[in-house]
């Protein structure tokens, strides 16, 4: 019976052994990964920043206008840009943005543009109407790309198929906490920040210069959103990655214990067993 | 020479931050030349050549596509969608580029939707071939 039990033992062992080996590699290739996510990340920045910047200067020199970017009009469908990753295992990154999105977009109607493989399969398996039916890695999707999914955004939005966008990522704030946003892209809503009055000259016109840019603007926002997102995607699964390693080795210690003291109660009984043998 | 500071960006990276003399970028109505002290100001950008005079005087010359220029208190930028100087362009891709466009073209109405890519992608094209030589 002791046999029995500590051979038990020693498979199980060997299985969490070569389950941890798994999870260390995957961590080692997070981190690895996370140095060039976070200097992309990095690079992206000053575009969102500057643009964004640049693009509010001009919605506040303009009191009233019927440019559709900027009014807000009744809300009868939204539409979602989703950021979310290629796969599972990094812990509750996934299901952070897919919370966000469904608690957001209670009670009204709305279609969703995913990003990355977990994006597609969540919202195609809730019957959601997906805006494009191709498919970007978020890792390294490219300028390009963007370009054509904000023209899908402004071209959808501009034909009233939506009323509103908004964008939901991930935000990465440190290696230990990310933290899901969900952010307005359009109708470009005046805040206090930029109410301030406006002297500068546009040419041909603000308003001419906004309905140009627009895509532009919303191109470079998906860019940095996805160089944000896969940051965090990679640190989120770097951190699972490590707890897992992390109870994986404590798991193993245990069952070292048990495994030892099966075998020691093993050896105790054989020799109960001789002795008393020897006695009669 | 007076200098200002000037930021130029594009999406993935920041290609520019220092001070300059002077840069003339085209915009969507014909060329303008910043110089420092210009009055605040915004606009579009077209396709075509751009040049930044530094605070050294020395002149280089890029591909810059679209985007917009803003000046703010003397604070200029330049947020393009994408910008190469004139060492980076690949004359070779360029010439491929170019070749494709204008075939595409062809086969094109003006009125498709597609038209107006292959134009953007066809005078991109050319205007790095034309920086470039």
């Amino acid at each position: 019976m002791a046999g029995s039990s500590m051979k038990a033992i020693k498979l199980r062992i060997r299985s969490v052994e070569s389950t941890m080996q798994i999870t260390k590699a995957m961590q080692l290739v997070a981190t690895s990964k996370l140095r060039k996510a976070k200097e992309r990340m990095e690079v992206s920045k000053p575009y969102a920043a500057i643009s964004r910047e640049a693009i509010m200067g001009a919605v506040s020199s303009l009191e009233d206008t019927s440019l559709p970017y900027l009014r807000a009009r009744e809300v009868k469908k939204r539409c979602y840009v989703v950021i979310a990753g290629e796969r599972g295992l990094a812990g509750g990154y996934n299901a952070n943005v897919f919370k966000a999105v469904l608690a957001h977009a209670e009670g009204t109607p709305y279609c969703v543009l995913p990003l990355g493989r977990k994006a597609i399969e969540k919202f195609e398996r809730m019957g959601i109407e997906l805006l494009n039916d191709d498919y970007w890695h978020v890792e390294g999707l490219s300028v390009t790309v963007c370009y054509k999914l904000a023209g899908i955004l402004t071209d959808g939005y501009l034909r009233e198929d939506f009323d509103e966008i908004f964008l939901v990522y991930t935000s990465f704030q440190s290696m230990m906490t990310q933290e899901v946003k969900t952010e307005k892209l359009l109708p470009i809503e005046k805040t206090e920040e930029n109410k301030r009055p406006v002297t500068a000259v546009y040419e041909p016109s603000a308003e001419e210069m906004l309905t140009r840019v627009m895509p532009d603007f919303l191109a470079g926002r998906l860019y940095s959103a996805c160089c944000d997102a896969f940051a965090s995607e990679v640190s989120a699964r770097r951190n699972a990655m490590d707890s897992a390693t992390k109870n994986a080795g404590e798991m193993i210690a245990n069952l070292r214990l048990h495994y030892n003291r099966a075998r020691q109660g093993a050896i105790t009984q054989e020799i109960t067993e001789i002795v008393a043998g020897a006695e009669h | 020479m007076a200098t200002y500071h000037l930021q130029i960006v594009t999406p993935d990276r920041l290609v520019y931050d220092g001070m300059v003399e002077s840069l003339i970028v085209r915009a969507v109505d014909g060329d303008v030349c910043i110089l420092a002290n210009h009055i605040d100001y915004a606009t579009p950008l077209g396709i075509g050549e751009a040049q930044v005079t530094d605070a050294e005087g020395k002149t280089r010359t890029a591909a810059c596509n679209g985007g917009l220029l803003s000046v703010q208190d003397n604070q200029v930028r330049l947020v393009a969608i994408t910008f190469e100087w004139q060492d980076e362009i690949d004359l070779e891709r360029a010439k491929q580029a170019e070749a494709s466009a204008a075939e595409k073209l062809k086969e094109l109405e003006r009125k498709d939707r597609d038209f107006a890519i292959a134009e953007a992608k066809l005078k991109r094209a050319i205007t790095r071939i034309h920086v470039k030589g």
